[in-house]
C-alpha cells in the first residue's frame, strides 16, 4: 500500500482529532482539565513559595538552617561530616557572666561567635556615627541597647567581660535568635570568639552552651542529622521544632495541602460529569463509524489520538494559566514576599499533569471504554443499554496514588470520611424534604419544578450531591482558615503584652503597679517568683524517677520560676484535679506527662536550701505562646509565701508611652525592664503574611469552586435543551417554563445549601478538633450564607443560559 | 431468516421467515410503513445486526457466523451507505468527509478522488466547507460522494430523501440511480415513497414482518 497515502490518513485523524476538540464536545472536558492543572500549578507553585518563605522566616529566627546545641563542644564526627557534605558552617558558645563597668555591673549573656555568624536571619550592629554592620571582628564588643543605660556606660567606653577588657563598638539593633522566655532574656553582648579565650570565662564545669550553625540542602542537613545519636543534653534546632513559628509553620502546612485537595476533588467531580457528557454526544459518530467499517481499534486509536492531543494542549494551557494565576495570586502578597523570590522547579507542573491524569484516567477511561462497546446499529435505530461494568478498574489508578499520598493523612481521611457518611445521610434528607414540600400546595410552576424533581430522582440526586458538595468544600476552605486566623489572633492579640518588668522588690512591688496603673498601662497581675528545683517525686529522686527514659527533660536539670496565687490564671484551664486554698501545688500538663505525674502525687522542692514537699492538687493547660507570664509549677500561698520571693509582671507599651518606659527604667534601676517589642513586632509580621496567604488561597479555593459549580450547571441546563423545546412545542408559555426552571433549581439551590452548611459544620469540627488540635464551634452566619450563595450560583448560571433554553421554535 | 427483540420482557417478532436473494447490480427497494421494520432488515442485511435464526449470506460469507470485528471488515471493504440524516462529521470538511471510508481503511487520504466525486456530485469549490455551512441537500451529495469512495459493492440506502424537500429529494435520487449505474453498485433502498420504488428492478414490501414481492 502506498505510504505516503497511510502517513496522509495519520495525518487526517490527528487533524480531526485537533478540531474534535475546539469544534466538537470535548471543549469542555479539556476545560475542566485545564482548570485542575492550572489550579494545582498555581496553588502548588504558591504553596512552595509561601512554604519556602514561611521556612526561611522561621530559619532566620534560628540563624541557620539547622544548629546543633549542646552543653559540651560539637562532636568532631559531626564536624567533619559536615565538612564533607560541603555544608557552610558557623560556630557559636555562649554563657552568662557579669558585666562591669567603671560603675556599675550586670548579668549579661555573651556570645562568642565566628565573623561568619549570622548563616540566616539579621544582625545588625550600629557602632559610632551610626554606621551599620551585619557581622563583627575579633577585638569588636557589642553589646543590647538597654545596656548603655543599666552599665552607665556609652560607645567607646571600656567594659570588662571575665578578664577581657574592650572597647564597646556600639549597640545591636537586631540579632536573630531571639527568645520569647522572659526569664531567659538577659541582655546580650556580642564578641568574637577570638577572643574567648581571653575571658577566662569557659572553664572546666562552667555552664556554657555551643551552638553550631550549618547551612546547606535540607537533604544534606538531615544526612547529617543522622550520623550522630543524640546525647544527654543535646538537640537538633530546626525551624519546625523551634519557638512560636514553628506551630504556625506546621498548621499553615496541613491548610495549603487541605485546599489543595479539595479544589481537585471539585474539578474532579466536574470532569467526570463532562466526561460523561461527551462520551453520550459521540454514541452517533462512533455508531456512524462502524457502520462504514471502522474497526475497534481502529477506534480505539482514533480516541486515545483525541484524548492524547486533549492532555497534551491542557496540559500545557493548564500549566501557561497556571504561571500567570500563581503571578496574580502574589499581588497581594508582594509587600511581605522578599523581592528575590524562591524558585519552584518542575514540582507543580509535574503535580499538576499527574493529578490531571490520575482523575482523566477513569473519569475519561471508562465512558469512551463504554462509548466504544456502541452497537453499529444505533445508527439506525437509538438503543436502550445497561451501563456495563466494564472499565471501572480504572478507578484503581486514582485510588491507589491517593492512599499512597494520603494514607497517613488523618486530616484528609476526615474530610472523606465526612464526604461518604454525609451523602448517604443528608442525600436521604434532603429526598425526604422534597417529598414533603411536593406534598404542600404549590403554583402551577412550583409543582412541576417538583414534579420534575422527582421524577427523575437519580438524576436530581446526582445534581443534588455534586452541588452539595461543592458547597460543602467551599464552605470547608473558608471556615478552616477563619478559624485557623482567630485562634491565632486569640493567643497572639494585637494588645499582648510587649515588656516584662522582673526583679521587682517586694518592697517597691505596689508603687510600682500603682505607678502602670496611674499611667493607664495595661498589664497582666503581678506574681512573686521564687527560683527553685523540683527534686523528689512521691520521696524518690526526682531525677532517679527520670531515670526510666525521663533524663531529657530539661525541667530537672535547671532552676524552675515558682510562684504562689489566691486563684490560678483565667487562661490557665484546670484539665484535672481541683485548685484548692492550701497544701497543694498545680502543675503544667506536658510536664506531669513527661513525668508521670498525678493527681494527690506527691512532689518535693527545694528553694535557698530549703527543702519541702507538697501535693499536686491540679494539672493545667498553658498557652506557652501568649506572650504572659507563664509557670510550670504554681503553689497554694501557704506553701511558698513566706520565702524570699521577687515580683514580674508584664505589660503593653505603645510608642507614645515610650517616654513613660524610660521614666520607669530610672525610677527603679534595680527592676529588670525586657524590651519585648521587636521580637513581638516581628511574630505579628510573620502572622500577617500567613494570614494573608492562606485567605488568598482561601478565596482560590472559594473562586475555583463556585467557578466549576457555574460551569456544571451550565452543562446541565443545556442538557434539558430538548426537554424544554418539547414543551415549547406542546404550547407552554415561556414565562411558565421560566417560572419552573426558576423554582426547580432555586428549590435544589437552597436544599444544597443546608445541606452543604450542615456537612460543613461536621467537617470543620472534625478537622479543627482532631486534625488542627484547636476548639471548634459552630458558625451561625454560614447557616444563611451558604443557601444564599447556592441561589446566587445558580442563579447566575440559569442567568447566563436562560436566553439560548427559551430562544423562539423555528 | 426471522428477527425477534425482547420488550418489557416480552418477546416481539421483527420479522418472520423471510427469504430473497439480491443479484449483483440489482436495484431493489424495500417499501413498508413506519415500524413494519424497514430499517431492521436493513440492518440485518448490512451485517451491523445478527439474525435470531436462519441465516443471511453477504457477498458469499454468512454473516451469524462472522464476529463483530469480520462484520465490520466485509462492511469496509465492499458496502456503502447513505443515511437519512446524512451523518457527516461536523468537524470534518466535505472532502474529509468523503475521504473518510477510505482512511477506516487504512487506506490513506485520497484527496483527487475525494474532489472527483465531490465534481461528480456537483459541489466544486465546496470541498473545504464545513457541514454546517452546507444545505442540506449538498449535504446530502457529500454523504453520496463518500458512499462511492471505496467502491462498493453494494450501496445501501435508508431513506436517502426523508429529510429533502421534493425539489432536492428529486435531484438527490437522480444522482443517486446516476452514480450506481456509473460504478455498477447493487443497491438496496429502504423507503415509504412508492414512486421512488418504481425506479428500482424490483420491490419489496414488508407488512407485519413479512416480506411479499411486488
Amino acid at each position: 500500500m502506498d505510504k505516503h497515502k497511510m502517513a496522509s490518513g495519520r495525518k487526517m485523524v490527528i487533524r480531526w482529532s485537533w478540531r474534535e476538540i475546539w469544534q466538537g464536545q470535548l471543549w469542555p472536558v479539556m476545560a475542566a482539565l485545564t482548570l485542575i492543572i492550572a489550579c494545582v500549578v498555581a496553588l502548588s507553585a504558591l504553596a512552595i513559595r509561601v512554604e519556602k518563605v514561611m521556612t526561611d522566616h522561621g530559619r532566620s529566627m534560628i540563624a541557620a538552617d539547622l544548629v546543633f546545641s549542646s552543653a559540651n563542644p560539637t562532636p568532631e564526627l559531626i564536624l567533619t561530616e559536615a565538612e564533607q557534605l560541603g555544608l557552610t558552617k558557623s560556630e557559636q558558645i555562649r554563657f552568662q557572666t557579669m558585666a562591669f563597668s567603671d560603675s556599675s555591673m550586670q548579668l549579661v549573656s555573651v556570645k562568642a561567635v565566628q565573623s561568619s555568624y549570622p548563616l540566616r536571619g539579621e544582625l545588625i550592629l550600629i557602632g559610632s556615627n551610626a554606621v551599620s554592620k551585619g557581622s563583627l571582628q575579633p577585638g569588636e564588643l557589642w553589646i543590647a541597647e538597654r545596656l548603655f543605660s543599666l552599665l552607665g556606660i556609652k560607645i567607646g567606653d571600656q567594659l570588662a567581660i571575665g578578664d577581657l577588657t574592650l572597647k564597646v563598638s556600639g549597640k545591636i539593633a537586631s540579632e536573630p535568635e531571639l527568645t520569647y522566655n522572659p526569664f531567659r532574656t538577659m541582655p546580650s553582648v556580642f564578641i568574637h570568639q577570638a577572643d574567648l579565650g581571653k575571658t577566662g570565662a569557659v572553664q572546666l564545669g562552667s555552664r556554657v552552651q555551643y551552638r553550631t550553625f550549618f547551612k546547606g540542602d535540607d537533604s544534606t542537613l538531615k544526612l547529617l542529622q543522622k550520623v550522630h545519636p543524640l546525647q544527654t543534653g543535646e538537640r537538633w534546632i530546626s525551624e519546625g521544632n523551634q519557638g512560636r513559628t514553628a506551630d504556625l509553620i506546621i498548621k499553615a502546612k496541613q491548610y495549603l495541602s487541605l485546599t489543595i485537595l479539595m479544589v481537585i476533588l471539585m474539578a474532579a467531580v466536574t470532569l467526570v460529569l463532562t466526561c460523561q457528557h461527551y462520551a453520550d454526544s459521540r454514541t452517533n459518530t462512533v455508531a456512524m463509524l462502524k457502520s462504514m467499517g471502522a474497526g475497534r481499534r481502529w477506534l480505539r486509536q482514533w480516541l486515545l489520538s483525541q484524548v492524547g492531543l486533549m492532555f497534551v494542549a491542557a496540559i500545557v494551557l493548564g500549566s501557561l494559566i497556571g504561571l500567570g494565576l500563581e503571578a496574580l495570586l502574589r499581588l497581594p502578597l508582594a509587600g511581605i514576599l522578599p523581592d528575590q523570590l524562591p524558585g519552584y522547579g518542575w514540582q507543580p507542573f509535574v503535580f499538576g499533569s499527574a493529578v490531571a491524569l490520575l482523575i482523566g484516567l477513569p473519569a475519561l477511561g471508562i465512558p469512551l471504554i463504554r462509548l466504544l462497546d456502541t452497537s453499529a446499529i444505533a445508527v439506525l435505530q437509538a438503543q436502550t443499554v445497561k451501563p456495563s461494568k466494564k472499565g471501572l478498574w480504572l478507578i484503581a489508578a486514582p485510588a491507589i496514588a491517593f492512599l499512597l499520598i494520603y494514607g497517613a493523612n488523618t486530616l484528609v481521611w476526615m474530610v472523606f470520611g465526612g464526604l461518604i457518611a454525609l451523602f448517604v445521610v443528608l442525600a436521604s434528607a434532603s429526598y425526604v424534604l422534597l417529598h414533603l414540600l411536593s406534598k404542600a400546595k404549590w403554583g402551577p410552576a412550583m409543582s412541576l419544578a417538583l414534579s420534575r424533581i422527582k421524577r427523575s430522582a437519580k438524576s436530581s440526586m446526582m445534581q443534588l450531591a455534586a452541588l452539595s458538595g461543592s458547597l460543602m468544600l467551599v464552605a470547608v476552605i473558608w471556615l478552616v482558615r477563619t478559624d485557623l486566623l482567630s485562634d491565632w489572633q486569640e493567643t497572639l492579640p494585637a494588645d499582648a503584652p510587649n515588656v516584662f518588668a522582673i526583679n521587682i522588690a517586694p518592697t517597691e512591688q505596689q508603687a510600682y503597679l500603682k505607678q502602670l496603673d496611674d499611667n493607664q498601662i495595661q498589664r497582666s497581675s503581678a506574681y512573686p517568683i521564687i527560683r527553685g528545683r523540683l527534686t523528689e517525686i512521691n520521696g524518690e529522686n526526682a531525677k532517679r524517677s527520670a531515670d526510666n527514659g525521663n533524663d531529657h527533660i530539661n525541667a530537672l536539670h535547671r532552676e524552675l520560676n515558682f510562684t504562689w496565687v489566691t486563684e490560678l490564671p483565667d487562661d490557665n484551664p484546670v484539665v484535672a484535679g481541683q485548685w484548692t486554698d492550701q497544701k497543694g501545688v498545680s502543675i503544667e500538663q506536658s510536664l506531669a506527662a513527661d513525668l508521670g505525674i498525678k493527681i494527690g502525687d506527691k512532689l518535693g522542692f527545694m528553694v535557698n536550701g530549703q527543702a519541702f514537699s507538697v501535693p499536686v492538687n491540679s494539672i493545667r493547660e498553658v498557652e506557652w505562646q501568649s506572650m504572659k507570664p507563664n509557670f510550670y509549677l504554681i503553689f497554694t500561698p501557704d506553701v511558698v509565701k513566706e520565702l524570699p520571693a521577687t515580683w514580674l509582671v508584664s505589660f503593653r507599651i505603645n510608642d507614645q508611652k515610650l517616654p513613660f518606659l524610660n521614666q520607669l527604667g530610672r525610677n527603679y534601676p534595680t527592676v529588670s525592664l525586657l524590651d519585648l517589642r521587636s521580637m513581638g513586632g516581628k511574630l505579628q509580621t510573620i502572622l500577617g503574611q500567613i494570614t494573608w496567604s492562606l485567605t488568598v488561597l482561601a478565596g482560590v479555593g472559594v473562586l475555583s469552586g463556585l467557578l466549576l459549580i457555574f460551569t456544571l450547571l451550565r452543562l446541565s441546563l443545556n442538557q434539558r435543551q430538548r426537554e424544554i423545546t418539547l414543551y415549547r412545542t406542546l404550547g407552554a408559555s415561556r414565562k411558565r417554563i421560566s417560572q419552573t426552571l426558576w423554582s426547580e433549581y432555586g428549590v435544589m439551590a437552597i436544599a444544597a445549601g443546608f445541606v452543604a452548611v450542615a456537612g460543613a459544620e461536621l467537617i470543620v469540627f472534625s478537622l479543627l478538633k482532631w486534625g488542627f488540635k484547636l476548639d471548634p464551634s459552630l458558625h451561625p452566619l454560614m447557616w444563611f450564607t451558604l443557601p444564599f450563595l447556592a441561589l446566587l450560583v445558580v442563579f447566575a448560571s440559569l442567568m447566563s443560559v436562560i436566553k439560548g433554553l427559551l430562544k423562539p421554535l423555528k | 431468516m426471522s428477527k425477534s427483540v425482547i420488550s418489557n420482557e416480552t418477546e416481539l417478532s421483527i420479522l418472520k421467515d423471510i427469504t430473497f436473494d439480491v443479484v449483483a447490480g440489482e436495484t431493489v427497494a424495500i417499501v413498508g410503513t413506519s415500524g413494519a421494520g424497514k430499517s431492521t432488515l436493513m440492518a440485518l442485511l448490512a451485517g451491523l445486526d445478527i439474525v435470531s435464526s436462519g441465516e443471511i449470506e453477504l457477498l458469499g460469507q454468512p454473516l451469524s457466523q462472522l464476529n463483530d470485528e469480520q462484520r465490520a471488515q466485509i462492511r469496509s471493504e465492499s458496502i456503502g451507505f447513505v443515511f437519512q440524516s446524512f451523518l457527516l462529521i461536523p468537524s470534518l470538511s466535505a472532502v474529509e468527509n468523503v475521504t473518510l471510508p477510505a482512511i477506516l481503511r487504512g487506506e490513506g487520504e485520497d484527496i483527487e478522488k475525494a474532489k472527483q466525486l465531490l465534481a461528480s456530485v456537483g459541489l466544486t469549490g465546496r470541498e473545504t466547507h464545513l457541514p454546517a455551512q452546507l444545505s442540506g441537500g449538498e449535504q446530502q451529495r457529500v454523504a453520496l460522494a463518500r458512499a462511492f469512495m471505496t467502491q462498493p459493492k453494494i450501496l445501501f440506502a435508508d431513506e436517502p430523501t426523508g429529510n429533502l424537500d421534493e425539489h432536492t429529494a428529486e435531484n438527490i435520487i437522480e444522482l443517486l440511480f446516476e452514480m450506481n449505474r456509473d460504478h455498477g453498485t447493487t443497491l438496496v433502498l429502504i423507503t415509504h415513497d412508492t414512486n421512488l420504488a418504481k425506479r428500482c428492478d424490483r420491490t419489496l414490501s414488508i407488512h407485519a414482518g413479512q416480506l411479499q414481492e411486488v
